[in-house]
């Protein structure tokens, strides 16, 4: 046997092993600390707001009272709006990045294009989209104009979730469905889609949750500080809930008596946007156990 | 097995070439089937065997860079000429691959796949799917279990509902690329008695050379690109004209 030199012997392996692992477990128990504590903080200060007419009223008294229904509301609008904006042109960019597109130049562009988008920061989304849908196209601030801004915000993650989850249907399945003389299209529509949407929505689902509480898209697009009706064309402002804390917390003569209604906002928002990672992750669990290939 | 059928050609390949890009995969092949025979394709793995099966129905054409030469003729009819439609090519042709690959959707479903895309509705499916399940061996075993998903069969119905699922649409040849390499042994002889028993012409890859023996009728022996011979089953086996084929046969190599 080969004698270990100087620095090897297994005692000093050993201490450092341990050393190591005390460094990641560390890690590993901090991140999970950090988690805990924003979860337990906001929790602690919020739960004492919520009931059930500060989910179901409209704001009162300077919004010092009342509830905060028609910000929830407006963020739920503003969610879906960002996923009837992101899911037809992700969904189709996915499609011809993985079904269709040959290595080249075009595609390269398509691929760098995606990638750049996902690194843009969310207030330059909402500038962009103060420029372009409010005032250019003239949408004014709306559920419009916020909802294809966070559309556009979405958009590359959508993309790329959508294409990994194509990518993983089984080439067979497009193998089989040409072979009885599908064509190319029709084998897409019929057998791959079907069986990668659940994928590609999980993916979608999980990209909104992001969006739906960023505030700085929203901020000069669609919010209104303050709304007393329901929203009745997609050409209205909304209050949302991410906006809503923002203006509490910043603006106005209220901002320590409304703490309580911050906090309780901020907690309905977050259970919103775990609860939509929760369907997420549901509908991924439901998949993988219903899916043999 | 030999017994006389009318001899007719079904497929006639010509001084056929195929490349991948610059890759020479086979190198002028000619080689006629009959009409309603079993043709087995054998020969060490590399050697063009799924190439040559694939461009016997187009399904090459999906390759990138795939170029082809020399002249393929299905019944007379020139399969890459001017005229032909790769698509009405592929239901004349069934195929039926390596690994069974049932669409994720019902028994009913995947049997009904192809004609429903020629615009075949609902009585007439029903015939269909009970037909097609028939000649493949599976009715029996299945016919409770149409609206089942095909996946929850065992391996051995799978590749037969692919089989049935390619048998739909009625098609005067079958290519079968080593249908039975992931079955296992009862499975592999359920599939072999049904190849040996349709009323079809069969055109299998195999590199199981004891089932080309049981269920062909012609045999080519592929190497390195190669046809390197042709001919009846038993007179492959049994008095191989190529000391290539001889070495193949006896395994000293592949
Ligand atoms: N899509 C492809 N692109 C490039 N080369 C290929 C492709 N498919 C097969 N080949 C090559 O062509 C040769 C024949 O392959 P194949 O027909 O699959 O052989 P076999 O079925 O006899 O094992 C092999 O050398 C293989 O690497
Ligand atoms: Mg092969």
């Amino acid at each position: 046997m080969l004698k270990a030199q100087k620095g090897y012997e297994p005692k000093r392996r050993y201490l450092r092993e341990k050393i190591a692992l005390f460094f990641v477990r560390s890690s590993g128990i901090f991140t999970m600390a950090v988690m805990a504590f924003i979860l337990i903080y906001i929790v602690g200060h919020g739960i004492s707001a919520i009931s059930f007419s500060f989910l179901t009223e409209f704001p009162k008294d300077n919004m010092t009272a009342g509830g905060i229904f028609p910000a929830i509301l407006g963020t739920l609008i503003l969610a879906l709006g960002a996923l009837l904006t992101a899911i037809p042109l992700g969904f189709g960019a996915a499609i011809y990045l993985a079904e269709y597109a040959r290595p080249g130049p075009l595609v390269s562009a398509i691929r760098l294009g995606v990638a750049n988008l996902a690194g843009v920061p969310s207030v330059v989304f909402g500038l962009f989209g103060l420029a372009l849908f409010v005032t250019e196209f003239g949408f004014g601030r709306s559920i419009l104009s916020g909802s294809l801004t966070l559309g556009l915000l979405i958009l590359p993650t959508v993309t790329a979730a959508a294409e990994e989850a194509l990518r993983q249907t089984p080439q067979s399945f497009r193998e089989a469905a040409l072979a009885l003389g599908a064509s190319r299209w029709q084998a897409i529509r019929q057998v791959v889609l079907p069986a990668a949407l659940p994928g590609m929505l999980t993916g979608a689902i999980l990209a909104l949750g992001r969006a739906a509480g960023e505030t700085a898209p929203i901020i000069f697009t669609a919010s209104a500080a303050y709304t007393l009706a329901m929203p009745d064309s997609v050409f209205r402002e909304v209050m949302a809930l991410s906006t809503h804390i923002l203006n509490l917390a910043t603006n106005g003569t209220h901002i320590e008596e409304t703490r309580p209604q911050q906090f309780g906002s901020a907690l309905v928002l977050l259970i919103l946007v775990l609860g939509l990672s929760l369907v997420a992750i549901i509908i991924r669990a439901k998949l993988k156990r219903g899916r043999k290939w | 097995m030999v017994e006389e059928k009318k001899e007719k050609v079904i497929i006639r390949a010509k001084n056929v070439d195929f490349y991948y890009g610059d890759f020479h995969a086979l190198k002028n092949i000619s080689l006629d089937c009959m009409e309603k025979e079993v043709t087995a394709m054998i020969g060490p793995s590399g050697c063009g065997k799924s190439t040559f099966l694939k461009l016997l129905n187009r399904m090459n054409d999906f390759v990138p860079g795939a170029r082809l030469s020399g002249e393929v003729t299905i019944s007379g009819e020139s399969i890459y000429g001017p005229n032909a439609d790769p698509v009405d090519i592929r239901r004349r042709v069934g195929m039926v691959f390596q690994r069974p690959n049932p669409f994720p959707k019902s028994i009913y479903d995947n049997i009904t796949y192809g004609p429903k895309l020629i615009g075949i509705k609902k009585p007439d499916l029903d015939v269909i799917v009970e037909r097609a399940l028939k000649a493949a061996a599976l009715w029996d075993e299945v016919k409770d279990l149409l609206n089942k998903s095909a996946l929850e069969l065992s391996g051995g119905q799978q590749q037969r509902v692919c089989i049935a699922r390619a048998l739909a649409l009625e098609p005067d040849i079958l290519l079968m690329d080593e249908p039975t390499s992931a079955l296992d042994p009862i499975a592999t002889s359920k599939v072999e008695e049904w190849i040996k028993t349709a009323e079809l012409s069969i055109v299998i890859v195999t590199h199981n050379m004891q089932q080309a023996a049981r269920i062909s009728d012609k045999t080519a022996f592929f190497f390195l690109g190669e046809l390197i011979e042709f001919g009846p089953t038993l007179e492959l086996f049994t008095r191989p004209r190529e000391s290539k084929t001889e070495n193949y046969i006896t395994g000293r190599f592949g």
